[in-house]
């Protein structure tokens, strides 16, 4: 009996195990692939294991592309908006959680409607904002229509709600101002959800797509999301360049992951309350 | 809330007005105002404030007899139906094989979620070169082991070229999924599953009439999301199709951007996109009301 049992778990574990790695298949391959040489076929056993491996295509990219300044692109807005992002709404929602004031219903109710406007509905008045204004091409044009996040808001109004309110009358019998409040307790305490959000709306804004499409053309404004396609699609016949790339972009995006692991489970964790 | 030992200035309209402005300001000018201004702009023509004039309701006569719209209209909804289901079901599979007490279960929820922070254009790339054809990684392994003789043209016909897209967004997005299932299936009460297996019941029961119905909440909110994430294709088929073969892949989201951005016709294309807005109001609305019935 017992080593039926032993049999069965290992065969479940030898399954399970293969299910991961045909998850992981294609970045391991996008792995190898890249530090193939150029037009390497890296679709057969011997061309990915049985040929010799280099780091000549990071060199190349490096040199003939704008690569780093498209990373910093990525980097710089992604890291803008999650940061100033994360502040608006924690302000906002300490406001709807907190204080009293006329109105706040409506409030509430106008930033809990934004949930289901995507920006994809919005993109064509937008764009005609953007124009306007000409930031088409300007980071500000990039950044600041991602600020307002109504997810995040409701996130944190939430958190907010479940702060003792005793700690609130407690330091208003101290004379502290309301600003005081919310600098001194609630930020401290809501340390690891700021950090997962953080996190998530970092590597929402990282992987944003149709936004700067539109207002970053300019070769020097283009986010990695937006460069990698237009980069890639000058090799026709060969893999190992475009797979470089593509492991240029992901190494961040990789690092982070495996760094903040628990903090970005919680965060998607988060978005699933309701 | 406004006890005595509050002081009277934490609840005044001024302490309000500082906290809510920076947020309040943003938010109603960068989505507030396009929302209203888009309405508007549906009953105009012109290209982005060049040549705007007045044409009632001509956008929407038009859009109703448009084969363009309804084809992608269509195909967005076509893509709804087919994505949802596998999403959800893989989800769930992978959620309960990672919150397994197995060896390599926790493998199996890093492999699962990894595609999940690398960028649509990586995704999209890398599934892209694994079916294209010739150079390609899929159709060259299943030639050299010999169930195929010919390249398959993955892109050419439009039910492969959806099998791409949707093999991709799984791919990327199962791990979302995965994770806030988990995070439901782990907020299920153990003494459940002890006090059912005391009554004889299996793995598959306990999964049935103990997983399942613990988890609706969590699933109800997955397929909404999952939904809404799907209505708003674009990035998908824009990289790894263009849309075609034709426009048989062609979504919603393509079809606003093209009319807007390649036809500058601006005032259609707010059209289209309040069409696309009302459609997943509607949709959201009407998925709210059956699974609030079913809860009764």
């Amino acid at each position: 009996m017992t080593n039926t049992i032993k049999v069965k778990k290992v065969v479940v574990t030898l399954l399970i195990i293969l299910i991961g790695l045909t998850m992981l298949l294609p970045i391991l391959w996008m792995l190898i692939a890249s530090f193939k040489v150029y037009e390497t076929d890296v679709t057969t056993l011997h061309g990915l294991f049985g040929t010799s491996f280099t780091v000549d295509n990071f060199k190349k990219i490096v040199e003939t592309s704008k690569i780093w300044r498209w990373t910093f692109n990525s980097f710089f807005i992604a890291t803008v908006q999650s940061l100033v992002g994360i502040l608006l709404a924690s302000l906002a929602a300490f406001a709807l959680s907190v204080i009293d004031f006329k109105g706040k219903k409506l409030v509430y109710f106008i930033i809990l409607a934004g949930l289901m406007i995507p920006v994809e509905a919005l993109v064509i008045p937008l764009f005609k904002i953007i124009i306007d204004l000409q930031w088409v091409n300007t980071y500000k044009g990039l950044i600041l229509p991602g600020l307002a996040m109504p997810l995040a808001v409701i996130i944190f109004k939430q958190f907010y709600d479940s702060i003792p309110r005793e700690l609130i009358e407690a330091a208003s019998m101290d004379g502290a101002s309301i600003y005081w409040v919310w600098y001194k307790i609630f930020l401290p305490l809501s340390g690891n959800t700021t950090s997962a959000l953080l996190i998530f709306l970092f590597i929402q804004s990282w992987n944003n797509f149709l936004w700067p499409l539109l207002i970053g053309t300019d070769s020097s404004l283009m986010t990695l999301t937006v460069a990698l396609p237009v980069f890639q699609s000058t090799f026709s016949t060969d893999v190992t360049m475009p797979m470089t790339a593509n492991l240029f972009a992901s190494v961040p995006a990789i690092i982070v992951f495996l760094i903040f692991q628990k903090q970005i489970v919680k965060g998607i964790a988060m978005t699933g309350i309701k | 809330m406004s006890t005595n030992r509050i002081k009277s200035s934490y609840n005044s309209w001024k302490a309000a007005f500082v906290f809510l402005f920076p947020f309040m300001l943003l938010y109603g000018f960068f989505t507030i105002y396009p929302l209203f201004n888009g309405f508007i702009m549906s009953f105009h023509t012109g290209r982005f404030g060049i040549g705007e004039e007045f044409v009632g309701l001509a956008n929407y006569i038009k859009m109703f007899s448009d084969k363009h719209f309804y084809g992608a209209l269509l195909n967005t909804l076509f893509f709804v139906a087919i994505s949802t289901p596998l999403i959800v079901v893989f989800g769930l599979l992978f959620a309960v094989i990672s919150n397994s007490r197995f060896k390599g279960a926790n493998f199996v929820k890093i492999a699962t979620f990894l595609p999940y922070v690398l960028s649509i254009s990586v995704i999209t790339s890398v599934w892209v070169y694994i079916f294209k054809p010739h150079i390609g990684l899929l159709n060259n392994v299943l030639m050299n082991i010999g169930l195929i003789s010919e390249q398959i043209m993955w892109f050419d016909n439009s039910l492969f070229a959806w099998t791409t897209i949707t093999v991709a967004t799984l791919w990327w997005t199962i791990g979302f999924n995965m994770i806030i299932l988990i995070a439901g299936l782990q907020d299920i009460p153990h003494s459940l599953y002890e006090a059912s297996s005391i009554d004889g019941a299996n793995r598959l029961q306990q999964f049935l009439f103990i997983t399942l119905p613990s988890l609706s909440g969590v699933l109800k909110m997955v397929i909404l999301l999952q939904v809404i994430a799907s209505f708003k294709l674009f990035g998908q088929p824009w990289l790894m199709t263009g849309g075609g073969p034709g426009n048989s892949t062609t979504p919603m989201v393509q079809y606003i951007y093209e009319t807007g951005f390649r036809d500058w016709n601006s005032g259609y294309a707010s059209t289209l996109s309040y069409m696309l807005l009302f459609i997943m109001v509607i949709v959201a609305m009407i998925y709210n009301r059956l699974t609030k019935e079913k809860e009764v």
